[in-house]
């Protein structure tokens, strides 16, 4: 077991008077809370700040922490409490915290777990356990990426998440559970799918809890989403652009023929109705046409630019910029 | 059991599916006077804004986001204006994030022409 500097945790001293740590605490709360942060580990972090929190905080737990962080703490970071090591501010015998006891780390429960073999007290379910009325299990909710062409075809997937639910001993224990997953079609970002049954189950004969899916949306090297529309930008030759064109454009259902209309500029949007996302009201395919140009010419293909430059000679590209 | 033995297959059941005040409440274990000032505070809205709380529905999304409140309430201890603000701002940087990943790709694109 890896000794757990809750000090470094908050980035304060050792000596830290009690309102820094809680000034600390708050910064780092807001900064890696999971629902606010994107940082990568954000959701860890947290944990380890409000573990680091949940002891300094309290004089007790801290005067232990601190004689435990002088003595048992070995040179490779590794830790081992001393032999008989009872914590006296248990933490589920020394009264109610609002904390989620279910996320602290296993040095933590080393430490300070000893009082709750009995049940659980933390988290406002925790009153629920011990009574004999019947308890519909958590829902949990989970994220899933999806790459477009998953979401817009449907797809099966393997998801994966943590329950809390009670073991033998009536201690809440965090299990991992993975579920095949089949993704109906026509899936857009935030959306939210419900798997009934598939959360924490329930207890004293009480239903088991739902799983929700929120669908995220990997980036597209070609697509983006809007809504239920799909945007694509395609390139077309000037003389395609200039004298109407029938080009092949890839939508994210396969390949479809589109009529470039003449005289197009650069920007045009081009509606395919009904070629976005699939659903009640299926969106729509944006082909948004940009101008290509060859890099070299021949010399004969210069000829005819010069020729075309003589005789549009009243066109400025640039009157838009009053030069 | 192996983790392998775990993986079961499940259907989609219901994606449209709207939830009571009460169902609210037990899934988010809190009580309706929260809802209720959630609503007020317009956090979340239910499907049709009845004035009897009774009858309001819930869509999917708006547990979500009462449980994300929840959530952020007893983290960060804000109050419900600060409730209020924190979740629309939140929501803000979420589409602009989604737009800025948009407007990169269309960048990256105009750039490989």
């Amino acid at each position: 077991m890896d000794f757990k500097d809750y000090y470094a945790a908050l980035g304060v001293s050792e000596s830290a008077s009690p309102e820094d740590i809680k000034k600390a605490y708050r910064k780092l709360a807001r900064k890696y809370h999971p629902d606010v942060s994107k940082e990568e580990n954000a959701s860890d972090k947290f944990k380890e700040v409000g573990e680091a929190y949940e002891v300094l905080k309290d004089p007790e737990k801290r005067a232990e922490y601190d004689q435990l962080r002088k003595y048992g703490a070995r040179a490779d970071g590794s830790f081992q409490p001393p032999p008989g090591w009872q914590s006296s501010s248990g933490f589920g015998g020394g009264g109610y915290t609002e904390a989620d006891a279910r996320q602290f780390s296993d040095f933590f429960e080393e430490i300070f777990g000893g009082g709750r073999a009995g049940g659980f007290s933390g988290g406002p379910r925790g009153a629920g356990f011990r009574q004999s009325r019947s308890m519909r299990g958590e829902d949990v909710h989970a994220r899933l990426a999806l790459f477009l062409e998953e979401a817009f075809h449907g797809c099966e997937k393997q998801v994966s998440f943590t329950v809390h639910e009670p073991d033998d001993h009536g201690r809440i224990i965090a299990r991992r559970k993975t579920l095949n997953v089949k993704i109906p079609a026509g899936m857009r970002e935030g959306q939210h799918i419900r798997l009934k049954g598939q959360g924490a189950p329930g207890m004293g004969g009480g239903e088991s809890g739902d799983l929700f899916i929120e669908v995220e949306l990997a980036p597209h090297p070609h697509f983006a989403v809007e809504g239920p529309d799909v945007l694509v930008a395609v390139p077309v030759a000037p003389w395609e652009a200039a004298l109407g064109a029938t080009i092949t454009v890839p939508t994210i259902g396969g390949k479809v023929n589109v009529k470039v209309p003449k005289g197009s500029t650069s920007g045009r949007k081009l509606r395919l109705k009904g070629k976005g996302f699939p659903g009640k009201h299926p969106g729509d395919q944006l082909v948004v046409l940009q101008v290509a140009m060859p890099e070299q010419h021949t010399a004969e293909a210069e000829a005819l630019y010069e020729k075309l430059a003589e005789l549009e000679k009243n066109f400025n590209p640039r009157s838009k910029l009053h030069v | 059991m192996t983790s392998k033995d775990q993986i079961v297959t499940v259907e989609l059941t219901d994606a449209g599916s709207t939830f009571t005040l009460r169902e609210v409440c037990e899934r988010g274990d809190c009580h309706a006077e929260f809802v209720i000032k959630l609503v007020s505070y317009g956090i979340i809205a239910p499907v049709d804004e009845v004035p009897e709380a009774r009858q309001w529905q819930f869509d999917v999304e708006a547990l979500a986001r009462l449980q994300k409140a929840m959530r952020l309430q007893r983290d960060l201890k804000l109050n419900l204006p600060g409730l209020a603000v924190s979740l629309d701002l939140l929501d803000e940087v979420q589409d602009m994030r989604r737009e800025i990943a948009r407007l990169n790709q269309q960048l990256r694109q105009l750039m490989d022409e």
